[in-house]
């Protein structure tokens, strides 16, 4: 009983094992591994959020980006006082800490409004963002902050290498393995039951006690938390630089769309399905038919969405209700 | 100390006004019915009283306590239960879980564990029939079913008022006696002030309400004993017409 509870939190760790099994054993494999594991990651931290409530965020990207801002922020502003790889933590707390801030100043005024008005609230948020900080010219402005050069100085040229070349992508296998906790960790506890209530009937869940905006809130913030950790570690430590027009990038937030719908949303697996299987067609198709990619990814994505309307993992559980194996892949 | 009192309480949509000026009191314990037409502004009594909708005018009190402008959730955990004449299912969620919602964010919030909320809701369904259908999701219940789940959820939430709205509506004779006994019990049994909206089953109504208070165009009619109230002219005449008036009509007037 015990062992089916978890048994699809044990399945994502089992994934999550061979990729990077696959990464360390095979060098070149190292690089796709790392962008797969980028999607499955992003994918997870916008479940949070949308397969709990059904509200899509459109300004998802912002919270990447602010987390990237934090890193770099960190490394570049407190590397001069000497505290050495204290740097690497100081940079991710305040990365979830921005993306953290950023999530209540957005959902306290957003939430309040209900679906599709929600997620025009939200679109503004990316866009708004970036032109405030080319504009007001503050955190480096539209050149962005490079943090290459504090890197070496701080952690010696060998080091600094490799964390950007191999710790930065671990750091993310640790952040996916975090973002499936918490989502299994919400999908069994009252927050849960909350959300489950408040997407299916939002009056109804309020007459029943449930106060929506409190438990929207909280998947807001631990949603954005997570992308800000990934935004920090991947657009940040692993490339050295951030510059506002990469990060700020709206198409990203429509990856993570397709990747939960892909998967299925609001269960644990579908995102990491859908990852797998986004990251992988990506990567693949760029290499098979390079400049092609896009124009067969896009048919494949909406034949597999019009196929399998609840998303793969969606799918599958409801084709095997009520059997032993319901309970597996939840 | 009364339960539930409302002073003048008034809501309006646009020019309609659905409920106008009226007060009531419910003691604790008590099983009163709330009758009238189609249209009468009973539901929009209860979205005020439960707080989906906030009043126009008038004030709203439970256990002396105002709670006017109380948002929904915060009358739940005060005490205030209710189902709805449509039932609203949580869909995906199987029937185990959408009563355990109620028993975890009722009156028992922060009170009751998981594992405690999944056990009342147990209990609950047991007493309303339903455990054997527990682990279906609860879209898939039959309309009846699903009346009788959100009986159960709105008993979770340990209410110390339950409004109940067309509960008994869509089931034959023999079930709704039985029904009626079943709540009066439960309600007896934890001290349960049951509120009980009804249209047509009037059935219903007299078996299980001691007081009534019939609705016409969101004024109060009539409030008093259930066969005072029934056998009222005035009740008589908004349910079946004026029989003067066809006379009159029949003369050609």
């Amino acid at each position: 009983m015990i062992l089916r509870k978890y048994s699809s939190f044990i399945i994502t760790l089992a994934i999550f094992a061979v990729l990077l099994l696959i990464g360390l054993l095979r060098p070149t494999m190292w690089q796709p591994v790392a962008l797969i594991m980028f999607y499955i990651a992003m994918g997870q931290a916008f479940n949070i959020f949308l397969g709990m409530t059904g509200y899509v965020n459109f300004g998802y990207v912002a919270f990447l980006a602010i987390g990237s801002y934090g890193m770099a922020l960190g490394i570049s502003r407190f590397y001069h006082t000497g505290i050495g790889l204290w740097l690497i933590p100081l940079g991710f707390t305040l990365a979830a800490l921005m993306a953290g801030l950023l999530s209540v100043l957005v959902g306290g005024i957003a939430l309040r409004l209900r679906g599709a008005y929600f997620a025009i609230a939200t679109i503004g948020v990316n866009e708004g963002l970036k032109y405030l900080i080319e504009g007001a010219k503050f955190w480096g402005g539209s050149e962005g902050i490079i943090i290459s050069k504090p890197m070496r100085v701080t952690f010696g040229r060998h080091l600094a290498n490799s964390l950007s070349t191999f710790w930065a992508d671990i750091f993310l296998f640790a952040i996916a393995v975090l973002a499936a906790y918490l989502t299994f960790r919400f999908m069994h506890s009252r927050v849960g039951y909350a959300l489950t209530a408040v997407r299916e009937d939002e009056d109804a869940a309020k007459v029943m006690g449930v106060n929506a905006t409190k438990y929207k809130l909280i998947a807001f913030i631990v949603s954005s938390c997570v992308a800000g950790l990934i935004g920090a570690t991947t657009w940040c430590l692993k490339s050295t630089y951030v510059f506002p027009e990469d990060v700020f990038e709206v198409s990203y937030t429509v990856e993570a769309i397709v990747i939960v719908m892909l998967g299925g949303s609001g269960t644990l697996l579908g995102p990491i399905i859908g990852g797998l299987i986004y990251g992988i067609c990506k990567y693949w198709l760029a290499v098979l038919l390079p400049g092609l990619q896009l124009l067969i990814l896009a048919p494949l994505i909406i034949v597999i969405i019009v196929a399998f309307p609840g998303g793969i993992v969606g799918v599958i559980r409801e084709k095997t209700r009520g059997t032993a194996f319901d309970q597996v892949i939840v | 100390m009364s339960l539930l009192k409302l002073e003048g309480v008034t809501k309006r949509f646009g020019g309609l006004v659905a409920v106008d000026h009226v007060d009531l009191v419910v003691e604790h314990g008590e099983l009163l019915g709330i009758v009238g037409p189609n249209g009468s502004g009973k539901t929009t009594l209860y979205n005020l009283i439960s707080g989906v909708y906030r009043c126009d005018e008038g004030k709203i009190f439970f256990e002396e306590q105002e709670i006017t402008s109380l948002p929904p959730y915060t009358r739940a955990h005060i005490g205030i239960g209710r189902s709805f004449q449509i039932p609203r299912p949580f869909g995906s969620a199987t029937v185990r879980e959408n009563v355990a919602i109620g028993a975890m964010f009722g009156r028992m919030i922060g009170k009751v564990g998981e594992r405690e909320a999944l056990e009342m809701a147990d209990h609950y369904l047991s007493l309303l029939g339903l455990y054997d259908k527990r682990h279906k999701v609860s879209n898939s219940l039959t309309p009846v079913e699903k009346k009788l789940m959100e009986i159960a959820r709105a008993l979770a939430m340990k209410p110390k008022l339950l409004l109940m709205d067309e509960a008994m509506a869509g089931m034959n004779p023999k079930d709704i006696d039985g029904m009626v006994a079943l709540i009066k019990k439960i309600g007896e049994q934890e001290k349960i002030a049951i509120v009980s909206m009804v249209e047509h089953v009037m059935r219903a109504l007299v078996n299980f309400a001691e007081r009534v208070m019939v609705m016409h165009q969101g004024k109060k009619l009539v409030d008093a004993p259930t066969q005072k109230a029934l056998n009222d002219p005035r009740v008589i005449e908004v349910y079946l017409g004026r029989p003067t008036l066809e006379g009159r009509d029949a003369e050609g007037n």
